[in-house]
């Protein structure tokens, strides 16, 4: 190789600004490639980790339930599982000597430490449920069947809904069902030892239920881990190859996992892929420029008979590391950033190995860019006709028509089928990505929109006089003069902007729309049935209940509520209290009739329900906790004076579920129908959706970084022309103050139209969009834009700074500058 | 004595916005095999497109170059480099342009030499250069003058057959030029320069004048 090609990698160094922005286009997409491929990986892991903290953690790994076991046939199975084993008899009632009630008896080691001692505690006799204990009069000491039983060592509270994660894979058990008939379901009576299980009466121990877990001690984050478990267990499970039913509970999840993974990753690809070409013409442009300012040294190349190829080789082997060294770290950046953007940390075995191929793909795919322009730009620059007639075709073709054509279709799709899915029950989605392209496209639009009218107002811009204010004069001067970067930089200005607040909008409206989705299902945070007794007055609400709990009765879709406490517990959303409290406490009865406010489009003439007065609509609200925006109506508690004929009653707490079934387990009230607004709904769909948009806020952040970057460059670039422009206008007595005015109106007239064009463009996309990209639309309320005053804050505040910085280096440029460097030629 | 280089009734134009310019129109010039030819004119008269055209750096319109009497317009690109690798050296106005500047001097004559594929004896030839010492400094230390000596060096160290420079003296000072002009007249091999210059027209064994077209 000879020596000019030799030597290229060390001439980078001559070019420290080519170096920062060939190392920053590769940073940059490297970046975009690795965090396409790590967030989609990232996605299906947080599916996984999601899904599974909706599982009970001991049927993770796959499980086996047998019926109908011999004692000596589950002991043998046990020994061979290794698991963790629990031994159940039939309903019976139990003889005590006292009266009998319906109970079973079991065994599952480890069950006392997972226990609330009541009375004794000793661990070598039988544990007795308080229910049992009280109702059989079974006393500490006591033993059953005759004296054959150990004695009774303890006597526990009863296990409820919702009860503890050691507790869940047995719940069904354990927990006596309340609406299931007599000797249906009971709690256990434990036995301190399975051998003890030989005690019991032998017709018992012909028909026991068995159950067999396999706890983890560190359940899966990834997919691919999920997918070890499940297969490890499936083999253990063939090795026991016990007469007992397989449950396998994290199949579903895996597969939902998956196609979260997949649903996400083919909704930001196109996006990615956009990105990457816009990359690519990034390193385009940055090779041109290499051809540019090597000129000199490439016609003398040239004519000592280097080729076009040859000299695309030199551009290479100069811009080459430059552009490897960028994508490595763009590469790390995806990678210690995760945290960052991706839903989670968590990444599948492979993962990063294909993060790596993929920038190894960019990065070769940049280095292909550089020699096809350089070739191409040497051969058409020394080799090619001059042809001085310069057509500037792309700035003529109008591409802002065939954006907005993509978004019309975009928004046909959108509108026709919202987000790819009205299937109620389908477990994920079917994210449509043209449909989830609409609010891009429209800002994609708008920003080829901002760029041909500034382009134009520049070109028009020597007609305007504003010489009674130099500052703008010199300002509005500086922008024309760089007409074609400054287009370049309100471009990229622009996407920046209104990709991150499309991306934060929609992934913010979902978040919304899963709380009031859930919020509106539920009512409250936690609810639980109660009795009318709590309603009639004969049992009180425990005090720690107080100020944040409601009773609220049920009949059809009317709610019967206190309009006292209603506030406290419910939850409102967006509602003030105070309208909700004033509007159902001004509601009375007149004789028969009660006045009732009316909810969504339920009708606004008097009404009969069922265990409740006629019913005479007065006030209106368009959604209603528990209601949501469905037609039904509310009622005052002091106008129904029959609360036994109310349908159901309710707790409605803000408290989480356990401190609300807590506090009335310790006041001895009893509950059923618990609900927790957290849990109720799967949020997975909501998810998808955010972590989709995520990504695009992430890729709106990275272009952000490059506007910044090329808004300095364009300084950095222009430091000649700023210094002798700046220096001359100095020494004709322009005060420095003056000057710094001049380049912040410059600059900040840029900045400013860059974020008012890309703040409405994304606000009046989301405006259309977020409402139709409702992943559970036969739930209300709709999806609703977020506040976006805080992000406008932001964008402002960093523009901004921006503008500052690149203002003050212009000024120092020009207050640095050198005579030498000033009256060069 | 055969001549080098021969044009043959060479035109060249160009397209503009403002219509077709007229560059060379109907242009013949002969270099012979030695001494120095001076291209003289003002500036516009097309000195430094003939000098593309005669360097095989650029196709005339229309006419003929011959190099060592053979034809040279009709033939591929690739074969007008082979040509412009072995026999032409062509030297810029702007002294830092026929340098690699974060080479060494050393280099930039074994770059030079490499490119015509031959061997150089580096030190011998910037002995006769008059730039002694200096091949390990890097091209910026050199001053204007004495990088221009060394792009001359760098045509002979490809041994070229024919040198061909563009306003060589015009960037420098005058004691840089008496430098540049004492260098071109011991080059040992025929030289074609473009240039206004009295003192250069002066030394030249053949001149050729040229008009604005």
């Amino acid at each position: 190789m000879q020596i000019p090609w030799r030597a290229a990698p060390r001439a980078a160094l001559s070019s420290p600004l080519t170096l920062v922005v060939s190392i920053a286009t590769t940073l940059l997409l490297g970046f975009v490639v690795a965090a396409a491929v790590m967030h989609s990986s990232a996605a299906g892991s947080a599916a996984m980790t999601y899904q599974e903290g909706r599982l009970c953690e001991q049927t993770l790994h796959p499980v086996l339930d047998g019926e109908r076991l011999s004692l000596d046939g589950a002991r043998k199975i046990a020994t061979k599982a290794n698991g963790l084993s629990a031994f159940y008899t039939p309903v019976i009632r139990p003889d005590f000597g006292g009266p009998q009630t319906w109970a079973r008896f079991g065994y599952r080691q480890g069950a006392t430490d997972h226990l609330t001692v009541l009375q004794g505690g000793g661990k070598d006799g039988l544990w007795v449920p308080q229910t049992v204990a009280i109702a059989a009069k079974i006393k500490l000491g006591d033993r059953g069947f005759g004296g054959t039983l150990p004695p009774v060592t303890a006597i526990y509270a009863d296990l409820a809904q919702p009860v503890d994660q050691w507790w869940c894979s047995e719940a069904k058990t354990v927990v006596p069902n309340v609406l299931g008939g007599d000797g249906q379901s009971a709690s256990v009576i434990w036995m301190p030892s399975l051998d003890d299980m030989n005690s019991l009466p032998a017709d018992y121990l012909g028909s026991l239920t068995m159950t067999l877990r396999f706890p983890q001690n560190k359940p899966p984050t990834t997919i691919d881990e999920a997918e070890v478990l499940r297969a490890n267990g499936r083999a253990a499970l063939d090795r026991i190859n016990a007469p007992m039913t397989r449950g396998d509970y994290l199949a579903k999840p895996i597969a939902v996992a998956r196609e979260a993974q997949r649903n996400v990753g083919s909704a930001i690809l196109p996006l990615a892929a956009i990105s990457v070409l816009i990359g690519l013409a990034g390193v385009g442009t940055v090779a041109l420029q290499w051809v540019q300012r090597r000129h000199s040294e490439l016609r003398m190349l040239w004519c000592r008979g280097a080729g076009p190829l040859a000299l695309g080789g030199r551009g290479v082997l100069e811009l080459g590391l430059p552009l490897v060294l960028g994508g490595v770290l763009g590469l790390l950046a995806a990678r210690v950033l995760l945290p960052l953007y991706a839903p989670s940390s968590a990444l599948a075995p492979g993962t990063v190995p294909q993060a790596v191929f993929a920038v190894l793909g960019v990065v070769l795919a940049s280095l292909i860019v550089v020699v096809a322009v350089t070739t191409w730009k040497t051969h058409r620059t020394f080799q090619g006709r001059p042809v001085v007639l310069r057509r500037r075709w792309a700035a003529l073709v109008p591409w802002e028509l065939v954006t907005s054509g993509l978004a019309v279709l975009a928004w046909l799709n959108l509108s026709r089928n919202g987000l790819g899915t009205s299937e109620k029950g389908a477990a994920l989605p079917a994210v449509d990505a043209a449909a989830l392209a609409f609010p891009l496209l429209v800002v994609l639009t708008t920003a080829l929109v901002a760029a041909r009218v500034l382009r134009l107002s520049l070109g028009w811009s020597h007609h305007a006089n504003l010489w009674r204010t130099p500052a703008a004069q010199l300002a509005l001067r500086r922008l024309a003069a760089a007409a074609g970067p400054v287009t370049g930089v309100l471009l990229v200005g622009v996407l920046a902007i209104g990709t991150i607040a499309v991306g934060s909008s929609v992934a913010g409206a979902q978040r919304l729309a899963f709380l009031e989705k859930s919020g509106a299902h539920v009512g409250a945070n936690s609810t639980v049935q109660v009795s009318q007794d709590l309603a009639s007055g004969t049992i009180e609400l425990p005090q720690s209940l107080r100020g944040n709990t409601t009773l609220v009765g049920m009949s059809a879709s009317t709610l019967v509520v206190d309009p006292a406490t209603f506030t406290d517990g419910a939850y409102l959303g967006d509602r003030a209290p105070d309208e909700v409290r004033s509007m159902v406490g001004s509601l009375t009865r007149t004789g028969d009739v009660a006045e009732a406010l009316r909810i969504g489009r339920a009708s606004s003439v008097e009404v009969n329900v069922v265990g409740l007065p006629r019913l005479k609509p007065t006030q209106y609200l368009p959604s209603f906790p528990k209601l949501g925006t469905r037609a039904g109506y509310v009622v005052p508690r002091s106008s129904v004076t029959s609360p036994e004929q109310v349908g159901s009653w309710h707790l409605w707490s803000s408290l989480p579920l356990t401190q609300l079934t807590d506090a009335l387990r310790e006041a001895g009230i009893h509950y059923t129908n618990a609900q927790d607004r957290a849990t109720v709904l799967d949020g997975l769909p909501f998810l998808t959706v955010q972590w989709t948009f995520g990504f695009v806020t992430a890729i709106g952040a990275v272009l952000a970084v490059v506007a910044a970057i090329a808004l300095l460059l364009a300084i950095e670039v222009r430091r000649r022309q700023n210094a002798v422009s700046g220096a001359l206008s100095t020494r004709m007595g322009l005060r420095p103050a003056m000057l710094l005015s001049s380049h912040l109106m410059e600059l900040g007239s840029l900045a400013a139209f860059a974020v008012v064009v890309g703040s409405l463009a994304s606000a009046l996309s989301t405006s259309f969009a977020v409402p139709r990209l409702d992943p559970a639309p036969w739930l209300n309320p709709a999806p609703v834009l977020p506040n976006l005053i805080p992000l406008l804050g932001m964008t402002v505040a960093g523009s901004a700074l921006v503008v500052f910085v690149a203002a003050w280096t212009a000024l120092r440029t020009a207050r640095a500058a050198r005579i030498g460097e000033l009256i060069r030629g | 004595m055969a001549d080098v280089l021969t044009a043959q009734d060479v035109h060249v134009t160009y397209r503009t916005p403002a219509g077709t310019v007229t560059a060379l129109s109907g242009v013949s010039v002969s270099v012979p095999s030695s001494g120095m030819t001076v291209l003289a004119g003002p500036s516009g008269s097309g000195k430094s497109t003939l000098l593309r055209v005669l360097s095989l750096v650029e196709k005339p319109t229309s006419g003929e170059v011959l190099l060592s009497g053979s034809p040279t317009v009709s033939l591929s690109a690739a074969r007008r480099r082979a040509l412009r690798r072995k026999d032409i050296a062509l030297v810029f106005q702007n002294p830092a342009d026929n340098l690699i500047g974060h080479l060494t001097v050393a280099d930039n004559l074994r770059a030079a030499a490499q490119a015509a594929g031959r061997p150089v004896d580096v030190e011998e030839l910037l002995e006769s250069l008059g730039l002694p010492g200096t091949s390990s400094w890097r091209v910026p230390a050199l001053s204007g003058g004495q990088q221009q000596r060394l792009a001359f060096g760098c045509a002979l160290a490809r041994g070229a057959s024919v040198v061909l420079a563009d306003e060589p003296t015009s960037q420098l000072d005058s004691a840089s030029a008496d430098l540049v002009l004492s260098t071109l007249v011991s080059l040992p091999v025929p030289v074609v320069v473009a240039s206004h210059d009295p003192r250069l027209i002066a030394l030249a064994a053949r001149t050729f004048p040229m008009v604005a077209a």
